[in-house]
């Protein structure tokens, strides 16, 4: 694999990275071990003992686990649209977070789906929504939609990185054997031979073109398990696209918040810019502005309509001794923060957006806990005579834990591929002059520029 | 060596964390069976209750009913599989009619002639159903002593004015013995008999009971009416019945269900929608995958001269 001079030094820059695990990432990932751990007690717990360590009972049957569902299966199928369309756009600047992307949406929807098998109670039928599906039920199409969108996120984040396989291939770096190895398998004889880029470049935009609608179509899929029913607070017109809006954004801020952790990690200032985060952070700002109103026009309809039910909901998300301070939590961290922080140009920086980002990731979690928990809480049937715990959910220890370990799970994940492969991608990648930028000082001199082409 | 250290426990733990994994599934197979009993109830004999019925039909014949349950665990559980005898027990002795074995539900009906019973001094059939027990359960037996008695159904059509007549005869009874008695009017059910009426016998022993014009029948319209006497203290259960052309003929053939968002069967538009989708990505996934084998074909075979170190 041949690479120019930018390149190189990309790859160069970045090679300790692959070669040595380093003390800090070992310390680390033993830290989210430890977490998985005893996420692992919390599990074996539940399937000893049965759903009733967890807080779900007979009316509130959906708690923490559905929310990381949709959080961590949202971050995915944002991450699928936005390096779709980075790439089929062939945005220059863009090549570096595509990796980023990719490695969110493979990861994602492998912690995300184990959250929904976390609810199912009878492992052993598990078989049965394959062998006896149910074509009309919005649960047969999720089931569909995440197994082939599995599929889509596997191919989308290889694809991308055979050129990088090939290179790693021969760069004859001090790794273990087997490593090499694994290197030589994945990089499928990659050469770079006219013939061979074609064949990639085919296969590369076919998926791009096809993993944007399909991220879509089961994000929709996935708000209509809710929309579908006639529950309030979850029968509405707009949870398809209010889902597919909530998972971009809240992808978007997942994005940005690992790209200031590795930059600060391995040091990428020269890749993952300033112009990076203020770029990602008005995609952030738009995509916030977009979601507030969808959120607004929800909680409004639902408010004038005043049917009986939907107006208890309402009442319930914003009465302060129920959901009100959670509410108001999730609408400022969530929508008004992340827009004022990139709007005003004093904290238009990466620290403050990322800060932001983080707080809208948390908000957005929340979000979901307010869409599933007090509509499960406000049953179209009266609940007489039953116990506290029924009515009103609150989460276990088992489920903290669990959701824990998820989230040290996709931590662990991506400290584990940033050892394995370069966070930014070498082959392909290109040098940016961004426009009014003072220029970024690189390892490489200034007259290798004129060499620097696309590969 | 601290990194080493570290290094090492990591090894450790990837090495042997597999064992831990194994371990897991036999943890959740040892959980306890709360089925099963506990081995201080095995040690102790069940004892089964028998409760013995019998029902005077009109064709001269008796049905024998027995059932036999027990209560394990606090719960009443229907005991299969064992050997029912029925006797008839005459002033002197008794007489061995047959046994039966229950069946699922724990039941066991021994049907016999009216014409070859015996009856005691004082008139009266006497019967008795035993279990003999075995090595897990003590012996249970019940009896039963009634009059001779038999319903007789007849039914009448009056212009579109459906009824029944049901007459009830007890021969060597007080002619009184027949009066006032409560006679339910049935229809068969595919599970149990549906009550249609009720009425109360005259002084000659009978009674008349109209019968709804719109009950649904066989596919032939066939209907089975059925008159009960329940548990009356001197003649027991009593029972007739007769199968008239009165009911709706309704098809037993299970009818296709329309495909519908809640029948067995998806609206077309949605299986094609479905099928295409899947179709539209995975053949797509499939060409891209092909195209990677093509790419693996296509390696120039040349030796690597570039390096990149």
């Amino acid at each position: 694999m041949e690479l120019n001079t930018y390149q190189q030094e990309a790859f160069n820059y970045q090679r300790p990275n692959i070669e040595k695990f380093g003390k800090k990432n070992m310390m680390w990932s033993l830290f989210f071990l430890v977490w998985i751990l005893i996420g692992g007690y919390a599990l074996y717990l539940q399937i000893a003992k049965g759903h009733i360590v967890t807080g779900m009972r007979d009316n509130v049957v959906w708690g923490l686990f559905i929310v990381n569902f949709i959080f961590f299966i949202g971050l995915s199928y944002a991450g699928a649209i936005i390096g779709g369309v980075l790439h089929l756009l062939k945005v220059p600047w863009g090549k570096p977070i595509v990796r980023l992307a990719q490695m969110m949406t493979l990861i994602s929807v492998i912690v995300g789906p184990i959250f929904i098998l976390l609810c199912v109670g009878r492992f052993d039928r598990l078989h049965h929504l394959f062998i006896y599906p149910r074509i009309q039920s919005p649960m047969t199409w999720d089931v569909m939609a995440v197994v082939t969108f599995f599929a889509g996120a596997v191919l989308f984040l290889y694809m991308a990185l055979i050129k990088d396989f090939a290179v790693y291939r021969d760069a004859k770096m001090n790794i273990p054997k087997w490593k090499q190895k694994l290197y030589k398998i994945l990089a499928i004889g990659y050469r770079g031979a006219a013939s061979q880029k074609r064949h990639l470049i085919i296969s590369q935009n076919l998926l791009a073109i096809i993993m944007i609608p399909l991220s879509i179509i089961v994000a929709s899929i996935l708000s209509w398990i809710f929309g579908m029913t006639l529950r309030p607070g979850w029968h509405s017109t707009i949870f398809g696209p209010y889902f597919v809006l909530g998972a971009l954004y809240s992808g978007c801020g997942v994005l940005i918040v690992a790209m200031w952790v590795y930059r600060k990690m391995y040091k990428l200032d020269n890749y993952f810019t300033n112009k990076h985060f203020s770029y990602l952070g008005y995609g952030m700002m738009v995509l916030g502005a977009g979601y507030g109103y969808f959120t607004f026009s929800e909680y409004f309809t639902d408010w004038f309509g005043s049917a009986k039910w939907d107006s208890e909901v309402i009442n319930k998300l914003f009465s302060f001794h129920d959901y009100g301070g959670w509410t108001l939590f999730a609408n400022l961290a969530g929508i008004v923060i992340p827009i004022l922080i990139v709007s005003i140009p004093a904290t238009r920086k990466p620290g403050w957006i990322a800060l932001s980002a983080f707080v809208m990731v948390i908000a957005l979690w929340v979000k979901r806990y307010l869409i599933i928990v007090p509509t499960l809480e406000t049953p179209a049937l009266p609940m007489q005579d039953t116990r506290m715990e029924f009515v009103k959910y609150s989460a276990t220890w088992p489920e903290w834990a669990l959701t824990i370990a998820g989230i040290a799970s996709f931590l662990l994940f991506f400290t584990i591929i940033s050892k394995f492969v370069t966070v930014v991608p070498v082959s392909g990648l290109e040098e940016v002059n961004f426009p009014h930028e003072p220029h970024h000082h690189h390892h490489a001199a200034d007259a290798m520029k004129d060499e620097i082409k696309t590969a | 060596m601290k990194e080493i250290l570290i290094k090492s426990t990591f090894k450790n733990i990837l090495r042997y964390g597999w064992i831990l994994l194994l371990c897991l599934p036999g943890n959740i197979f040892a959980q306890t069976d709360s089925t099963a009993a506990d081995s201080k109830e095995e040690n102790s004999l069940i004892s089964p209750a028998l409760d013995f019925v019998i029902v005077q039909k009109a064709d001269n014949t008796i049905d024998l009913k027995a059932a036999v349950k027990a209560k394990i665990k606090g719960t009443f559980i229907k005991l299969p599989l064992l050997k029912i005898s029925f006797f008839q027990v005459s002033d002197t002795a008794e007489k061995l009619l047959g046994f039966v074995i229950t069946d699922q539900n724990g039941k066991a009906t021994l049907n016999v002639k009216n014409e070859s019973l015996l009856m005691t001094k004082d008139g009266s059939l006497n019967f008795k159903a035993s279990f003999a027990g075995n090595k897990q359960m003590e012996t249970a037996d019940g009896e039963v002593a009634v009059k001779k008695a038999q319903l007789q159904i007849t039914p009448v059509k009056e212009d579109s004015l459906l009824t029944v007549k049901v007459k009830f005869i007890a021969p060597g009874a007080a002619d009184s013995a027949g009066k006032d008695l409560t006679i339910g009017i049935f229809v068969k059910r595919s599970i149990n008999p549906l009550k249609i009426g009720e009425g109360t016998t005259d002084e000659n022993g009978e009674v008349t009971i109209e019968v709804p014009a719109n009950l649904p029948g066989d596919d032939k319209g066939n209907i089975t009416l059925l008159a009960k006497i329940d548990e009356n203290e001197t003649f027991g259960n009593l029972e007739a019945s007769v199968t008239q052309k009165w009911g709706i003929p309704v098809s037993a053939k299970l009818q296709e269900q329309p495909r519908a968002l809640w029948s067995v069967h998806p609206p077309i538009w949605m299986l094609v929608t479905f099928i295409a989708l899947m179709v539209i990505v995975w053949g797509h996934f499939i060409v891209i995958v092909y195209e990677l084998f093509r790419l693996r074909k296509e390696e120039p075979h040349l030796p690597n001269t570039i390096s990149n170190a």
